[in-house]
């Protein structure tokens, strides 16, 4: 591993506050350091065993929608791998929780984006290309939170919200009947759909392909998971996924990162995020 | 950007997409001066399509008081100072549409409300602008005024809602105009309830998606007009087909309304979306309220309306609004009768053009008493 002078550290630990974790090393690439566990806690001493990767986040000001005023500047990512899967730590600055959704309101999120094979010439950094897919690991502040016990209902929302009846709840309805269901189903058309954006769900993370700007698809099937906590001055997120084949140790890849900060209106393709950064998974045990 | 045009502002503008429009245009009148605002529209949408969890807010239909009503909060008059003023010479738009207005990296000048600028509809904006003073008498336009606007979604040719969709979620159909947004491919991003100037866009926060107005697509595919057309008890509406200016037909009734008599008019045509709901102007506003809402037509669509009682094929359309569940395609007039027609060109309604009068003596011969008029 490689080791930094002892006054550099100094300057580094100055320079990221109290929130830094004591063992201060980075380095130019994301390494995914070998671990016989991958802690879905991020604050588990286990995360300090992989060395830190600093990331600038740049503007998304390539196609529009775009974001031409910048939020968050920096991402900080650790990766360990157990020989199956692959976890990142994403970590990062963001003042105000942002995690209720609603009109004009916006949850803080991230994603982890990596080729789909890790090619010698990754696709475009900006979600991929035609014919080069990327796939994304993708985390939500309001997804957490539903997954943290939030009820699902309006009034966890909106405190005050004032609903006199719903259909589906008349007295007739026999509460979970086929019938019922059918009939909340048809208010819901995006549910009805499969696409869940919102409501109670097992996971706050969802994995999904892109061959270009506008063309992001939910993957066949969600097999990461994560877990994101607040810390006092921002985010801490563990994203888990399969290991890419072919990516056997002492190979690298490519991946890059994305934060969206709720407070700030980002959605979609308004956001901070890097470009392509070299993924190292590291030989040894 | 592409260029396309848009006939209501006279002239070519720029537009994210390509000139396409539909095989035919849903479209409607609705005539401002008889709607009473008693939201009978309002809840008859609201009844059969947005009664779910997270729809609580929506009002795909509302119908909100001007001038100091809005829902959302403000939805018309920021937009308006944000675009800035603009000039019309004669019928030709010479300011910036929202399109041509956009910043760098949007593809629309928009804003977006937040979830308090929905939370008062219809609070306290039933207020006159001016004083009521002693000795005011009425005359037209009234010194103190304020009128009622019902609003759905525009069904517009160049809809903004669809341009800002980075995903190309919202589209237009071909055999009908109608917009809608896919609830399969939504991620709720939020960028169409910031980009409709007309704010008929709005989010779900229980499914994370927003929804809109859908014409009662399923209903006009059976050749029926939607459920607040046909739910209003003041008969405000017709809904049907209007065609561009040169294509005109003057037994359609939207197109004899819209291009050949001019009385009905698009609301905020500067915006530049070509919006496909038309009003007729509420006759007793003073004119450069009219003019700003409804463009330079205002003028000259109120002194046609005016003159309805004694313009025979106007006052014998107007009677068709509000008469049948059909959608009417074609009228006609035959001396005191008018006839619509359904889209199998079958006679939906038949009206007479004036209701026959009776006129019952106050003083009873036969039993030798004054009647009352109570039942």
């Amino acid at each position: 591993m490689k080791k930094v002078a002892p006054a550099y550290l100094a300057v580094l630990l100055l320079a990221c506050g109290t929130s830094c974790s004591k063992r201060q090393i980075t380095t130019a690439e994301v390494v995914a350091a070998a671990s016989s566990t991958l802690p879905p806690d991020p604050q588990h001493p286990a995360w300090n065993n992989a060395p830190e990767f600093s990331g600038p986040l740049l503007l998304q000001d390539l196609v529009e929608p775009r974001l031409m005023t910048p939020s968050t500047m920096l991402i900080r990512v650790r990766a360990l791998t157990n020989g199956t899967d692959i976890a990142f730590r994403l970590q990062w600055l963001d003042a105000t929780l942002d995690d209720a959704p609603g009109p004009g309101r916006f949850a803080d999120g991230c994603a982890v984006q990596l080729p789909r094979s890790p090619a010698d010439e990754p696709p475009a950094p900006q979600m991929g290309e035609l014919g080069r897919p990327v796939e994304i690991i993708f985390w939500r502040a309001d997804w957490q939170a539903a997954v943290n016990g939030r009820p699902d209902s309006i009034q966890s929302l909106y405190p005050n919200a004032a609903v006199d009846h719903y259909p589906f709840q008349a007295p007739s309805a026999e509460p979970g009947s086929a019938g019922q269901q059918a009939m909340a189903r048809r208010y819901a058309p995006a549910e009805a759909l499969g696409n869940r954006r919102a409501g109670p769900r097992k996971s706050p993370v969802e994995d999904l392909v892109a061959q270009g700007p506008g063309t992001l698809a939910p993957a066949a099937e969600t097999r990461s998971d994560g877990r994101g906590i607040r810390s006092k001055d921002g985010w801490l997120v563990v994203l888990r996924r399969p290991l890419p084949s072919d990516f056997t140790p002492g190979k690298r890849t490519q991946v890059a990162f994305a934060v969206w900060q709720g407070s700030h209106g980002e959605a979609g393709a308004r956001k901070m995020r890097t470009g392509w950064a070299p993924l190292l998974r590291q030989a040894g045990p | 950007m592409a260029r396309v045009f848009n006939w209501q502002i006279g002239r070519e503008m720029s537009y994210w997409y390509p000139e396409s429009r539909p095989k035919r245009q849903f479209a409607a009148v609705f005539d401002i001066n008889k709607c009473i605002a008693c939201q009978t529209c309002t809840l008859a949408c609201k009844t059969t399509w947005t009664s779910g969890r997270g729809q609580e807010y929506m009002l795909w239909n509302n119908v909100e008081t001007k001038p100091y009503g809005f829902y959302p909060l403000s939805w018309d008059v920021k937009l308006l100072e944000t675009l800035g003023s603009g000039q019309w010479r004669g019928s030709v738009y010479e300011g910036k549409t929202i399109f041509e207005s956009a910043p760098a990296g949007e593809r629309v000048l928009g804003w977006k409300p937040g979830s308090e600028d929905y939370a008062y509809p219809n609070t306290g904006e039933d207020d006159c602008v001016g004083r009521v003073d002693h000795g005011l008498s009425l005359s037209l336009p009234h010194l103190s005024w304020f009128f009622y606007l019902a609003r759905i979604c525009n069904h517009c040719t160049y809809p903004a809602c669809l341009a800002s969709c980075p995903r190309a979620s919202i589209y237009k159909r071909q055999e009908d105009g109608i917009v809608l947004l896919d609830q399969g491919r939504c991620r709720g991003y939020q960028e169409c309830v910031r980009a409709c100037p007309y704010k008929k866009v709005f989010y779900n926060p229980m499914t994370g998606t927003s929804e809109k107005c859908i014409a009662c697509y399923p209903k006009i595919e059976q050749g029926l007009q939607p459920q607040c057309f046909v739910n209003c008890i003041g008969k405000i509406r017709m809904a049907g087909w209007v065609s561009t200016s040169s294509q005109a037909r003057p037994d359609n009734p939207i197109d004899y309304l819209v291009h050949v008599r001019k009385v009905a008019l698009p609301l905020f045509p500067q915006f530049g979306l070509e919006p496909n709901v038309y009003y007729i102007p509420p006759m007793h506003v003073p004119m450069p309220f009219l003019r700003q809402m409804f463009g330079p037509g205002a003028d000259h669509a109120v002194g046609v309306y005016r003159n309805a009682s004694r313009d025979p094929d106007l006052a014998a359309l107007l009677c068709l609004f509000g008469s049948t569940e059909s959608a009417v395609e074609r009228w006609r007039r035959d001396g005191e009768t008018v006839t619509g027609t359904n889209d199998k060109g079958v006679a939906a309604v038949r009206v007479p053009v004036r209701e026959p009068v009776f006129i019952r003596p106050a003083f009873d011969p036969k039993f030798r008493v004054i009647r009352t008029n109570c039942p």
